[in-house]
């Protein structure tokens, strides 16, 4: 009969993990003048609303962490969220064996406990992923009517150049809808 | 009565030939191709015929050989059935006529690869699991070999055994395979699509235009109840490189007409307003994998806008130039569509690739 032993196994670990997400869109910037032109309207849109320009780029990084980058010769919009965190877990577990298996039986049970470390630490990775998604989430809807009020702004600044080339301006009139009117005098 | 009894000459007697005798493998490799071949038209139970496994010799007799020729002869009917009656305009003049009015008659090659295909779906048990069934290796095929392999995916369309038939290397090295079943069929390097629109290969290609267009269809409005993103990508990623590689072989050949089921795939989409766009991707998947699933969804509607784009070009041909008569029959393909639904896809394409990643596909 073989002497029962109490094998004890403890494991801990240390990671530090990064986990991001983004989206990318095109914005529907409406070729009335130059791609340049517009793009220099739209900059100027922008940065009435805290952006900060860098050639081609205008960036904004808002409190909740979300960097919002506009391509201002592509006409694209990039939103990105990104986290780093440092994750700490530990296991200790005991099991009882015959003293003749030991040595498989220790072996076996760090594997167990490894796996279930990757495991835990897996998990917690994507947990924290999902929860910048989610931050991301629910940013996006502001994040395009924004946007879309900056385009538009362009848009109708582009449009009074536009204009402004054909003529003498006579009145600039904008609906509730959106729609503007803008009277020329050739 | 004995007035009745006529008495014959020899010359009037029919000699009635014994009917040929196959080995029983040799008959299941018949019956598999006949059932192929026949396609909507077949009596047999394809089913039952795919789970049933026979072990087959390695050759097959004569007289087989003769029979199987016979039936694989029967291809050119079996096309004509499925599409190649309908008088079409030629895409030469646009003189209108049916297929064999249209064209010279053309050989359709087979290769002893079609009997190597249709060994191993004799041999193959469908109904066992997936993952313990011989796999049949990637192979040089002809055109006939390839419309054995288009026939034997219709034939299982709604069975099993149509991912597997579809995810074999041997299957994957059939261009017209991947033009009639691009969706089963992700995962495998599309092949060259030149064999489709050169010899034989444009009449078999209209002569299926209308089932490829209605598979097309029916692939975009099964986007709409996708959950998984995953999927959706590697779907739109395999439709993205079928639909770019035909449509840049029907440019090579001046066939841009062999190109029309994306036409048909789309007209009734926009005729009924309905967006490929997925239903409720799955939330707990990060924002870029949702993000890039909807922008997969929209692998036809790209294709479309790549029409529209030739047609800017046929709209260029003068009275004068060569190819005038056969752009008058492009531009007429195109007219359904016209500007007003290339908008409307354009819409599609801009809302698929949105800020927004959230549901919402339209239809009245």
């Amino acid at each position: 009969m073989s002497r029962a032993i109490q094998i004890r196994v403890s494991e801990s670990v240390v990671r530090t993990v990064h986990v991001e997400d983004g989206v990318q869109s095109p914005l529907e910037m409406l070729p009335i003048l130059a791609p340049d032109r517009m793009g220099e309207l739209l900059a100027k849109e922008l940065e009435d609303q805290g952006f900060t320009r860098d050639g081609d780029k205008a960036t904004r990084e808002d409190a909740d962490g979300v960097i919002i980058e506009v391509d201002l010769k592509t006409a694209t919009v990039t939103a990105r969220i990104a986290a780093e965190k440092k994750l700490e877990e530990s296991i200790d577990r005991r099991t009882s064996v015959g003293v003749e298996r030991q040595e498989q039986a220790e072996k076996n049970l760090r594997d167990d406990v490894i796996r279930e470390l990757d495991d835990r630490l897996s998990a917690r990775t994507e947990a924290l992923r999902k929860e910048i998604t989610g931050k991301l989430e629910k940013k996006l809807g502001d994040l395009k009517k924004e946007l879309d009020g900056a385009v538009g702004r362009a848009t109708v600044a582009a449009l009074t150049e536009r204009a402004q080339s054909l003529g003498n301006i006579q009145s600039v009139v904008e609906d509730e809808a959106g729609n503007v009117t803008i009277k020329v005098k050739l | 009565m004995d007035d009745d009894v006529l008495e014959l000459d020899d010359d009037q007697i029919e000699e009635v030939s014994p009917l040929p005798q196959v080995a029983p493998s040799e008959a299941d490799i018949l019956m598999m191709a006949r059932a192929l071949v026949a396609g909507p038209a077949s009596n047999d139970d394809i089913w039952s015929l795919l789970c049933a496994s026979r072990q087959v010799p390695a050759k097959i007799g004569t007289t087989s050989e003769r029979l199987l020729g016979d039936i694989l002869a029967m291809s050119w009917r079996a096309l004509w059935r499925r599409g190649g009656t309908k008088p079409q305009p030629s895409h030469l003049d646009g003189q209108r006529g049916r297929l064999w009015e249209r064209y010279e008659p053309t050989d359709l090659k087979f290769s002893a690869q079609s009997l190597q295909f249709l060994r191993w779906l004799v041999t193959t048990p469908f109904s066992a699991p997936a993952s313990t069934l011989k796999g049949l290796g990637a192979a040089k095929l002809e055109l006939g070999d390839q419309l054995l392999v288009y026939f034997a995916l219709d034939a299982a369309r709604a069975t099993p055994a149509l991912r597997v038939i579809a995810n074999q290397p041997f299957v994957h090295n059939a261009p017209l395979a991947w033009l009639g079943f691009a969706q089963y069929m992700a995962g495998g390097n599309v092949p060259a699509f030149d064999s489709l629109t050169i010899g034989a290969g444009p009449i078999v290609v209209e002569a299926l235009t209308d089932e490829v267009a209605r598979r097309w269809q029916a692939g975009e409005i099964s986007k709409r109840s996708m959950t998984d993103p995953t999927e959706l990508i590697t779907f739109g990623a395999a439709q993205d490189a079928v639909l770019d590689g035909f449509l840049d072989a029907c440019d090579r050949r001046n066939r841009r007409d062999l190109a029309g089921f994306v036409l048909d795939a789309v007209q009734p989409l926009l005729d009924r307003n309905i967006m490929p766009s997925p239903g409720q991707l799955d939330p707990a998947a990060p924002l870029s994998v949702r993000a890039s699933a909807r922008t997969s969804a929209g692998s036809l509607l790209r294709a479309l806008v790549r029409w529209s784009d030739w047609d800017q070009q046929h709209r260029g041909v003068r009275f004068i130039d060569d190819n005038y008569q056969a752009v008058q029959v492009l531009l007429g393909r195109f007219e359904k569509i016209g500007s007003a639904g290339v908008g409307r896809v354009q819409g599609w394409l801009y809302e698929l690739s949105g800020l927004v990643v959230a549901p919402g596909p339209t239809s009245d």
